[in-house]
Order: C-alpha cells, then structure tokens, then sequence
C-alpha cells in the first residue's frame, strides 16, 4: 500500500467496520464465485460480460476477469456482431477504462486492457459495390472509406486522454510508457516536433520533471538519425535550456543528468572547456552545491581520459582531488564513492 | 530524542513474524480477498521475510505447499495468484520460489512449466505476464529467474534474451520497463539480476549506473526510485541488490537508511510500511527486511540480491552469483 496513512483503531471501532464491511465483502465474494464458476463452464454470455463490468469496477487488479472479459468478447459478442458492433464494444471499453484510469492511475492491468482494445479495433468494410442493371442507372464506382478510419479516430483519442493522465500526474511512468506506444504504434503517426514541443511544456512548468526531460533525451535521438534536427545547432539550443535550469535551481538533479546526457561520453576539447567554464562560475555563486562539484569532477575526469595531451592534467588531478575532498564534507551521504573515485583518479594519472 | 534501544531502532522480529502469520488468518477480511490477485506473491514475501529473520517454520510447509499446488491452471501449464486464477508469469515465479524453499520442486511438472514460461517469450526477447499480457523487463527478469531455479536456463535463448535488456539501457546507465522508458530503480534491479543470471553483467554501464543509484539516497535516509521523487521503503531492495551486484552498497549512508527503514515499522502491531506512519503491508515488510539483511543488520539471515531468496539456499543450488553485501554486524 503506497500513501495509506495508519490509522490506530480501537477493538470495538475494529468490530463495528468489519461489520460494516460484511455486507459488503459477502457480495464481493458471491459475485467472484459466480463469475469464476462462469469462467470455468466456458460461459461466453452478455450476462457473464456485464458481471466482470461490476466486479472490476470494485477490484480493477484481478487480472483472471480482465482474461475472462476479453475471452468473452472474443468467442461470444465479436462473432456474432458486425464490425460497426464491434469498434462501438471497444470504444465502450475504452471508455470503461478512462473512468478506471482516473480512479486507478497506475494498475498494469488496466493499460493493458487498453492496448488490447486499440489493437483490437477492424478494419471499415468497403461499401458494396451497387448492383447497377436493379438500379436501372448508370455504373458509378462506390466511394472509398479509409479502412483505418475507426483505428485512428481512436488513436488520436488516446493522445488526449495520455495528456489527461500526465496532467494529472507528470511521472507517472505508465502513462509515459503509454504516450510513447502510442507514439510508435498510431496509424496517424505525429511529427516529432510536436512531441519536442510537449517535452519542453511540460518542463517548463516543471523542471524537475526527469520523466520530461528523459523523454527530450529519446525524441531528439530520433530527430537526429532520421536527420529532421540538425545535431549542432539543437544541442547549443539545449545548452542554453539546459543553463538556465541550472541557475534557477542549482540543486534540482534532473537538470544535471540531462546536462550529462547531452555532453555525452565523448565531448569535444572546447565543449568540455566550455561547459567547465559555465559550471565554475555558477559554483562561484553557489559555494555550497553538490552537483556543481560533482559534475566539475565528472566533466574534468573526461578531459582527462579523451583530451588529456591537451590539457595541464596535473593541474586537472589536483582540481578533482581538491573538489571530492569538499564533496565529501558537503555531501556525506556518499563519502565513500568520493573516497573511491579519488583513490581511483590519483591511481590511473599519477 | 531516541535512544538506541528504543523499540524504533531495532527491527522488531517477533512482531514481524507474528504479523506474516496473522496474514492468513484475516480471511474474513474485505481487504484480504481484494488483494487475492497478489496471494501466491504475498506468500513467497512472507515466506522470505521469515526465512531472513530466521523463522522459517513459522508458516506450516504442507499447507504451502498444497496451497501452491491448488492454484496450478492446468489449461495454461502454470501457477495463478490464487485458486481458479489463471496462470501468470508473476505467480509463477513466486510459486517456483515457495517451492525451492521449501524443497518441494519434485511435487510439480516441472517441464510443463518450462514450456509455459518459454511460450510467453515474443521474438524481440521480451516476456509477457500471460496470453494476453502486457511485456516488460519486469516480466523477462520473472522468466530468467524461474528458469534458473528450475535448473532449465539452457533452454533460454540467452542473447536474444539480454539483447532486450541492452536496448532499454539508458545514457544515465539505469534500466527502463520497455525500449524508450525512463531509468526506473525497480526495473534497474531486474534487468542487473537477469543480466547476472545470464552471466551478462558486462552489458552494464558500471560507472553511471552506481552513480545514478548512490543519488536515489534523499536527505532524510530513504531511497527514491527515479530523480526528484519521494523515498519509498520498497526502494531500499531495488536499489541496494543492484549496488550489492555492483558491489557498491557502501555508496550510500547505511547508517542512515537503516534508520529510515526502522522508522517506517509498525510497532505495536508488526510490519513495515512504504514511510513512517503509513499503512504497513508485507510487500514492504519483505523488501525492508531484505534491505537490512544487505545492510548489514545484526541476527539477519543474508539475502541473494540476485533472486531475492536466502542466500545459503542459493548456493546450496550452485547458483550464486557475484555480489557482495555490507559485513553483517555483531548485535550490540
Ligand atoms: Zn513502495
């Protein structure tokens, strides 16, 4: 149980809710025995549908009804229905699950009750070709219906509702997880620009939503493969960002894995240099910050091992040496990684 | 103020274990039936949380091991969470788990649930939970685990099996669920542990990754489970297995941690809860227990950080792999 304040109850308040309760879980117990009894006899009915409906409206984690719901649909009302029936089941289901969602944000069960109704969802019947010489009229070719008419009107509702979600709540991962499935997956692909332009909305209105910030990381990855973002110019960009996070609040840690991520593992002379630079001065400001000091070192152990020729390395030692010195004052939760990457640097370069 | 021998800081393990055999005898309980779906997991943590403080008997064996066997779904060829449930890779798993600790493999058809785990394995290397299941690292770790305690890993593709854990490795050197997602600690310890068991630990980024996981410890003790986020005692396994496999729980201030995890005890009524006066559970009471036993804490059994399970019993099965723990301490 996550979040569930303890509440210290006496015997008789204990007795009376338990009482209270027995109603309750009575039903709840029939109806599961009811329900698994059906599920057992291989009972595919509108009933035994409309019973999971009720029991996963009070226990939306048992996962063996979701199995048995969808079992239903699939040997009994899908069947029998048309493919305008079924795409109007699954919207229903879908709707279903937005108001489970809001309610349950992060059961497992429920997404993936979702993604089974999306991909679930057929194809639009072409329309019969008309029988011309009963018509008495000229031949005229039917018009034709985009097949996945249906499935991208309901992906492109799946956008909107995954940005409820993530309003709600801007980490919750499963909602992220979703949005990128989505993402990949929709018949209407979206440009990645537009979900750049997301990531950095919701960052600014929060820097310290890594989940934003990771999902930045992966979206200009693609941009630059498939060559839609020029490598160069959207990095200085985002050094720009990236700075401006670091000087509103130096401690939010979000912002320094991101700067790691985007000065990557091997950074040129004059970017490191650069970036040393901009550090240096905001830790001038802030002679307390950790992760000023703890990127310096990380930033500073790089030039070390890729441009060390380069560099006055003894100069280089002596300023890691001296900042996990501090580190460990400053931080001391973690005292011996800073004894150990010190140990280790004076081992490798003296 | 404190004192050292108050009853906050020190793990209480008689009340531990007498609220782990109250567990079973809450059936008359709403409670206890809406969570039927995690039964057969909430029995393997209890059973381990015992094991570790050293109660083992506490929980009848026969009873275990004929409840275990009664949520056998003989259609799919594997374990549910509870009797007429159907079978899932996670029951499965902590079915397999009771199991071994129990010594009682031979009570079940083993190959049967062999080709179960291995028919949920899709092309890409990734597991799902069952037939119409959702796939994740969480659920591949859950294969790779069962495989290895039933003694069948070889029959696992082992590259095309890690080759999905490496394509959901992050710059920052942590694990996400799926491709794409964000570095989660949860999902860092399952996909070190599958990459441990596989004998594939060389795919992870050592550096960043025991960089990452010493930042998840917060001010106050706790560990978070991803940057900017609130402490959380389930947190205190995902994240010290992974730097147990490392061998870097020194990373993080045990001293403090332990306070946290000691803090977050009911002590009247047994228990740990996700945070100090929370509502306890035995999903956090496990990985609290499992927390200290890596800490450290004295009269603790020692945890395999790789299978989550005792660790002599691990290697009494030529198992164990390479972690290391932090010495446990003489009591005071
Ligand atoms: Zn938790």
């Amino acid at each position: 149980m996550h979040g569930v304040k303890r509440v210290r109850q006496s015997p008789e308040a204990l007795a009376a809710k338990k009482e209270k309760e027995q109603a309750k879980l009575n039903s709840y117990l029939e109806l599961t025995q009811t329900i698994l009894a059906k599920k057992k006899s291989k009972d595919w009915s509108g009933e035994a549908f409309d019973l999971t409906t009720k029991l996963l409206q009070v226990n939306p984690e048992f996962y063996t009804v979701w199995n048995y719901r969808r079992d239903i649909l699939l040997n009994g009302t899908f069947p029998r229905s048309s493919p305008q029936e079924i795409n109007d089941i699954l919207s229903s289901e879908l709707h279903i699950t937005t108001t489970a969602l809001k309610q349950h944000p992060k059961v497992y069960w429920i997404w993936n009750h979702r993604r089974w109704c999306l991909a679930s969802i057929p194809d639009v019947p072409q329309p019969a070709a008309v029988d011309e010489q009963e018509q008495g009229q000229a031949s005229t070719e039917p018009a034709e219906v985009d097949p996945r008419g249906w499935q991208k009107a309901a992906w492109d509702r799946e956008m909107y509702i995954v940005e409820k979600m993530l309003d709600a709540d801007p980490r919750n991962f499963h909602a992220w997880n979703y949005r990128r499935y989505i993402l990949s997956e929709s018949p209407t692909p979206r440009p990645l620009s537009a979900e750049l332009a997301y990531t950095t909305k919701k960052i600014e209105s929060n820097f310290s939503n890594f989940s934003a910030w990771h999902q930045r990381s992966k979206v200009y990855a693609q941009m630059w493969e498939s060559g839609e973002a020029d490598v160069e110019g959207s990095k200085e960009a985002e050094f720009d960002l990236v700075l401006n996070a670091m000087y509103t609040d130096p401690d939010d840690q979000s912002v320094w894995v991101y700067h790691r991520w985007l000065v990557g593992k091997t950074p040129s002379l004059a970017l490191l240099q650069r970036e040393i630079k901009a550090i240096q001065e905001l830790l001038d400001e802030q002679p307390d910050s950790k992760w000023c000091m703890e990127s310096l070192v990380h930033y500073k152990q790089l030039l070390l091992q890729r441009h060390r020729s380069e560099v006055n390395s003894k100069e280089v030692i002596g300023d890691c040496s001296r900042l996990l010195r501090e580190l460990r004052s400053v931080d001391p939760d973690r005292r011996a990684r800073y004894a150990e990457l010190e140990e280790k640097l004076l081992a490798a370069f003296a | 103020m404190a004192s050292a021998s108050s009853p906050q800081q020190t793990l209480l393990i008689p009340r531990h274990v007498q609220y782990i055999k109250d567990l079973g005898q809450s059936s008359n309980e709403l409670g206890y039936h809406l969570t039927s779906h995690l039964r057969m997991n909430a029995i393997y943590w209890g059973l381990t949380a015992l094991c570790m403080m050293g109660h083992k008997d506490a929980l009848d064996r026969e009873d275990l091991i004929s409840y275990v066997k009664s949520c056998w779904d003989e259609e799919a060829g594997g374990f549910g969470a509870h009797r007429d449930h159907d079978a899932h890779l996670l029951s499965t798993l902590s079915a397999v788990q009771i199991l071994v600790i129990l010594d009682a493999l031979d009570e079940i058809d083993v190959d049967r649930v062999v080709s179960f785990i291995l028919s949920l394995q899709h092309p890409s290397g990734v597991f799902a939970g069952d037939r119409y299941g959702e796939t994740d690292t969480r659920l591949l770790y859950t294969a790779v685990n069962a495989l290895s305690l039933l003694g069948r890993l070889s029959d696992l593709d082992i590259e095309k099996t890690a080759g999905y854990i490496v394509k959901c490795r992050n710059f920052d050197g942590g694990f996400g669920a799926v491709m794409g997602a964000e570095s989660h600690a949860g999902q860092v310890f399952v996909c070190c542990a599958a990459l441990a068991i596989m004998d594939k630990l060389d795919e992870v980024d050592e550096d960043s990754l025991a960089w990452w996981l010493a930042e998840r410890q917060l001010p106050n003790g706790g560990l978070n489970g991803r940057p900017e986020k609130l402490e959380d005692v389930c947190y205190s396994f995902w994240v010290l297995s992974a730097l147990a496999i490392l061998e870097k729980v020194d990373w993080i201030d045990a001293e403090k941690l332990t306070a946290f995890i000691l803090s977050a005890q009911d002590i009247e009524g047994g228990g740990i809860a996700d945070r100090p006066g929370d509502e306890v559970d035995v999903f956090h009471t496990i990985f609290g227990i499992a927390g200290l036993s890596i800490l450290g804490y004295p009269g603790l059994g020692d945890l395999d950080p790789v299978y989550c399970m005792p660790a002599e019993l691990i290697e009494s099965l030529g198992l164990r792999k390479r972690w290391r723990g932090l010495p446990r301490r003489a009591a005071p």
